[in-house]
């Protein structure tokens, strides 16, 4: 129980701690790609420290949910690293509280504060962002709940755990159509929500294009730290929940003394490094999509849950 | 070894139409192969009436007697079309490009020739798909925009439906397969096996040849490309289309389908009488708006191949004996109608219904020769098809298919009325501006006296070897 | 669910063919569509070859070696040839339906097609045929759908050959011991379509100056003015 407590404050200080080296070396990489050298991959971290040593500038014009959602923006991505497996696979003390659809509504709810932030400052661009999001969400929401639901057609189950042991155990399961689509449709999710290229371009700085970004414009001192901070490390849970739910569910800790565990760590990271060599070519590969193709883009990601859901559903899948 | 030389005598006069030296005689070489292979079949046939099968290539190639009528169907229309074709494409073209067609034409009819022929279906299959490629091409012989466009519809429309069949015939094959366990596929082996076979499986890959093959043979909804082939072909491929192109994969089709009824479980009757209805409809409230005359033959034929999937779907005996003769009827009185919309093309050199007025005084040849054959083929009493549309219908109120008789001879009397209106508009009258009289070529005139011969005579007199041909074939039909 | 490593392969060969499938009706550039034609036929081969080892069987090998030979080399070689390149630098931007509803309209087909097979799959016990007949199904009937959705003429050319990608999909499962000689005869039959539909396609474009099979509407009923 204790040590169950523990290595669950050891994930979410994993996650604590990595999401800002990952968005380093994803921006490096792509820096790196096109030809570029690019900012070190330590960036994140020096701008976090900087944010938290300046002072915060409060419009006396918004109220409190400005002020709450910095904090909401933090929190709610390490709740969902205590629902999912980042470094063990096997369920830990607070594994069974909540399910995927639960993460779902975790982050659902700091992009909700996040927009309500957005709109609450007055900003032009501010709403302007918060309403795209919405839209972007909106698109992606349905396909989230087709990929809970082919999950759990496949595996009885949405608890994250449980439905890893059945792709690392079952290799015709792993292989069949319905994983594939599967793994395409969630992979498109997260560039969706992730903010990457074909839907948003995390280092574009033209406050007219942006979808993600202008939601922050107004945070300044501590509450951009966490909101930059917070968005790391939902991404880095969004890519820990493809990597180690769906896609490649090995290089977890088995064993449950604390060497295991920690022997996992450098695991998951080469694992996340090999995933982020494979995202930066889908976005060097694609153009920044027109915002109005986007509902093409995720209607594209809904087909193929869909599909992923249809050929589990009927025997064969 | 009949069988063999009528599918090499087309292949051996394609070839030497290409051959250098004989290409100006290209038309000659051509109908002198259609007419050997016409002979041939004709022996064929005596062989099939008196002995019930021919036999080639055991397992390859085999003629019963629905194959037999489709061969003799179909080379009698190539053999007269290429005589049509003699005079009609006499002007219009440099040696080159006339041997390219007739190298055509040959393979063509070897296509056309080889799917009743052939004992498998899987190569029947191919057969077919050759039929539908050797006719997109001569569809777009003529390279204006107008025949390339007919062309591309019907390439598409109709090679779309092979890859549909193919799925079908794949299915029938693994239903035969996990039947039998390893016996080659033959028609013949399929009938056999029918009832032993999985009657999911076996309605599943009927319902696939038949959607593809229904597109090629022109019923609704995959009608479309036939007006715009038939309007825009040269007019004797339009009679070898029309007449028997329509009618190959619609054979293959009605073999199926007699696979199909001798399996106790796998019931598709209904399907067959639906999608008939449908076409025979469509077909006649199109017929009262179309404004020209090649495309209203055209949608005559949608129509009557509407007329055959009813019979066919009915099910009885007198109904498959019913709608082998509109085979027959369809082919010979579609055939004639086509070289007499030949005769009024390259007299009048319009398609237009609208500007053809007394036709009578321009040419009476054409003009009595146009009323013979829309009487025919809108199935006027003294005709063949008048005999076989009644048998049909007297067939279906004998089956208990009383509202099936009722819509179908409602439309039939629509589209009657709906042609033969269209025709005394072309007929009557006086012609608006003065023709220039126009010497037609004789082979033209020759090949309309000819085809009008077995459409008169079967009208009122069915030979006994026809009768009992056509009595092979119905029973071919029905899977008994 | 398939025990053996190659029918798990082939289940991977079977989701990327559906994938590929719908990715034909969502892609506009005729490069595109190309493309992922090109990527169908290489993982049919694909299926084509683990079939044959698993099942042990030279004719399915060789319809392997077939398919490679006539999609994957002949087919978009000869097209190349007999077409001028700007075929192939074209986007069709009007479609006759916009690419969303084209894609729920092929996804309503994939589970139709699903839906269709499901009691014949059932029946059979086999865990290939229970893969391979839907889902060649699915792309016979989203290349059938795509063929009507496009107005470009290569692309319909590559509709019709992605229908005969499923059907094959279908029938390396279903039908594995089709003769040699009948597959060989199809496959030499799907060949000549193409050639045949690439040299209609350069006679419209030298005639007519576009590939744009929309712009051919001369021919139709005319309601009477």
């Amino acid at each position: 129980m204790i040590e169950s407590i523990g290595y669950n404050v050891v994930q979410v200080l994993f996650v604590m701690a990595f999401a800002p080296l990952y968005a380093g070396v994803l921006s490096r990489l792509k820096e790196m790609v096109q030809s570029k050298r690019g900012p070190s991959i330590l960036q994140p971290y020096r701008d976090i420290w900087k944010l938290f040593h300046k002072d915060e500038v409060l419009s006396d014009q918004t109220t409190w949910i400005f002020r709450v959602t910095p904090y909401l923006a933090f929190v709610m991505p390490l709740f969902v690293t205590i629902l999912i497996p980042v470094l063990t696979d096997y369920p830990l003390v607070f594994a069974f509280m909540g399910d995927m659809l639960a993460g779902g509504f975790f982050l659902g709810v700091a992009g909700f504060f996040a927009a309500l932030a957005a709109v609450d400052t007055g900003n032009p661009y501010g709403p302007m962002g918060a309403s795209r999001t919405r839209m972007v969400g909106f698109l992606a929401e349905p396909v989230f709940m087709i990929v809970f639901f082919t999950v759990s057609f496949v595996s009885q189950s949405t608890i994250p755990y449980i439905v890893q042991q059945k792709w690392v155990v079952n290799a015709g399961a792993f292989f069949s159509p319905a994983h594939v689509l599967l793994l395409i449709a969630f992979l498109m999710l997260i560039l969706a929500e992730g903010g990457r290229i074909p839907v948003d371009n995390p280092s574009g700085h033209f406050e007219l294009a942006m979808i993600d970004e202008s939601k922050g414009l107004e945070f300044s001192g501590r509450g951009a730290a966490l909101m930059k901070w917070g968005g790391e490390m939902k991404f880095l849970v969004l890519t820990c929940i493809f990597l180690n739910v769906l896609v490649a569910p090995w290089g977890l800790a088995h064993g449950h003394t604390v060497a295991d565990v920690l022997v996992a760590v450098p695991q998951i990271l080469f694992k996340i490094f090999v995933f982020s060599l494979v995202l930066i070519v889908v976005e060097t590969s694609l153009a920044k999509l027109r915002l109005f193709r986007i509902s093409e883009f995720l209607g594209a990601a809904f087909i193929i849950s869909v599909a992923a859901m249809v050929t589990s559903i009927f025997p064969g899948g | 070894m009949t069988l063999i030389a009528i599918l090499a005598i087309p292949l051996l006069g394609a070839l030497l139409c290409w051959f250098r030296p004989l290409r100006k005689h290209a038309s000659s070489v051509t109908m002198l192969c259609s007419w050997a292979v016409f002979a041939l079949v004709l022996d064929v046939a005596a062989r099939v009436i008196a002995r019930g099968k021919v036999v080639g290539i055991p397992g390859w190639f085999e003629a019963d007697g629905l194959s037999a009528l489709v061969l003799l169907l179909v080379s009698f229309v190539c053999a007269l079309a290429c005589v049509f074709a003699r005079g009609y494409m006499r002007h219009e073209h440099d040696d080159g490009r006339l041997s390219w067609f007739y190298a055509n034409y040959n393979l063509f009819a070897f296509a056309m020739l080889a799917v009743p022929c052939l004992a498998g279906p899987n190569l029947t299959w191919v057969a077919v798909e050759l039929v539908t490629l050797f006719g997109a091409l001569l569809v777009g012989f003529d390279n204006t925009a107008s025949s390339l466009e007919a062309a591309w519809k019907f390439a598409v429309l109709t090679i779309m439906g092979a890859p549909i069949a193919l799925f079908g015939f794949f299915a029938l094959f693994w239903a035969y397969h996990s039947a039998t366990g390893g016996a080659s596929e033959t028609w013949d082996g399929l009938r056999l096996m029918a009832g032993s076979m999985n009657p999911a499986v076996l309605r599943f890959s009927f319902l696939l040849v038949f959607v593809g093959f229904g597109a090629k043979s022109g019923l609704v909804p995959m009608h479309t490309w036939l007006p715009d082939a038939h309007s825009q072909a040269p007019t004797p491929v339009c009679a070898v289309l029309s007449g028997v192109k329509t009618t190959v994969p619609l054979y293959v089709i009605l073999r199926f389908l007699g696979v199909v009824l001798a399996s106790p479980t796998a019931r598709v009757g209904n399907w067959m009488i639906v999608l008939g209805l449908v076409s025979v409809g469509i077909a006649a409230f199109l017929l009262v708006q179309v404004r020209d005359y090649k495309r209203m033959f055209a949608f005559s034929t949608v129509e009557h191949m509407g007329i055959i999937l009813t019979a066919a779907g009915m099910a009885s005996q007198a109904a498959d004996f019913g709608a082998v003769s509109q085979i027959l009827n369809h082919a010979i009185t579609k055939s004639l109608c086509f070289y007499v919309a030949g005769v009024i093309l390259l007299i009048l050199s319009t398609r237009e219904i609208g500007s053809v007025r007394g036709l009578l005084r321009i040419s009476p040849f054409a003009g009595s020769a146009l009323l013979f054959c829309s009487l025919a083929i809108a199935g006027a009493p003294p005709f063949p098809i008048f005999l076989s549309e009644l048998s049909i219908l007297s067939a279906g109120v004998e089956g208990g298919h009383k509202v099936v008789v009722a819509i179908l001879a409602t439309l039939i009397v629509i589209a009657f009325v709906a042609i033969l209106s269209h025709v005394n508009r072309m007929l009557l009258g006086k012609p608006e501006t003065p023709v220039l009289a126009y010497a037609l070529p004789a082979s033209c005139r020759f090949t309309v006296w000819a085809a009008a011969v077995p459409v008169l005579v079967l009208g009122v007199y069915i030979p006994a070897p026809v009768h009992s041909l056509l009595q092979l074939a119905a029973h071919q039909l029905g899977g008994r | 669910m398939p025990s053996s490593i190659p029918d798990a392969l082939n289940t991977l060969c079977g989701g990327l063919i559906l994938i590929s499938a719908f990715a034909m009706v969502a892609v506009r550039q005729v490069q595109g569509v190309t493309r992922f034609f090109v990527a169908q036929s290489v993982l049919l081969a694909t299926s084509c070859f683990l079939l044959a080892y698993s099942q042990h069987s030279m004719d399915l090998f060789a319809l392997g070696l077939i398919t490679i030979g006539a999609k994957v080399v002949t087919i978009p070689w000869v097209l190349r040839r007999l077409l001028p390149s700007e075929f192939y630098e074209r986007r069709e931007i009007n479609q006759v339906i916009n690419i969303p509803t084209s894609l729920l309209l092929s996804l309503l087909l994939a589970i139709f097609a699903e839906f269709l097979v499901s009691p014949m799959v059932n029946a059979a016990h086999n865990p290939v045929i229970s893969l391979n007949l839907p889902i060649g199904l699915a792309c016979l009937l989203i290349g059938a759908h795509s063929l009507m959705a496009r107005r470009e003429a290569i692309p319909q050319l590559i509709g019709i050959l992605a229908m005969e990608n499923g059907t094959f999909f279908a029938g390396i499962a279903i039908a594995p011991q089709l003769p040699i000689i009948a597959e060989l005869a199809i496959a030499v039959d799907v060949a000549l379509i193409a050639v045949v539909v690439g040299l209609l396609t350069r006679n419209i474009q030298e005639t007519l100056g576009t590939t744009e099979a929309a712009s051919l509407d001369e021919l139709k009923e005319e309601v009477a003015e």
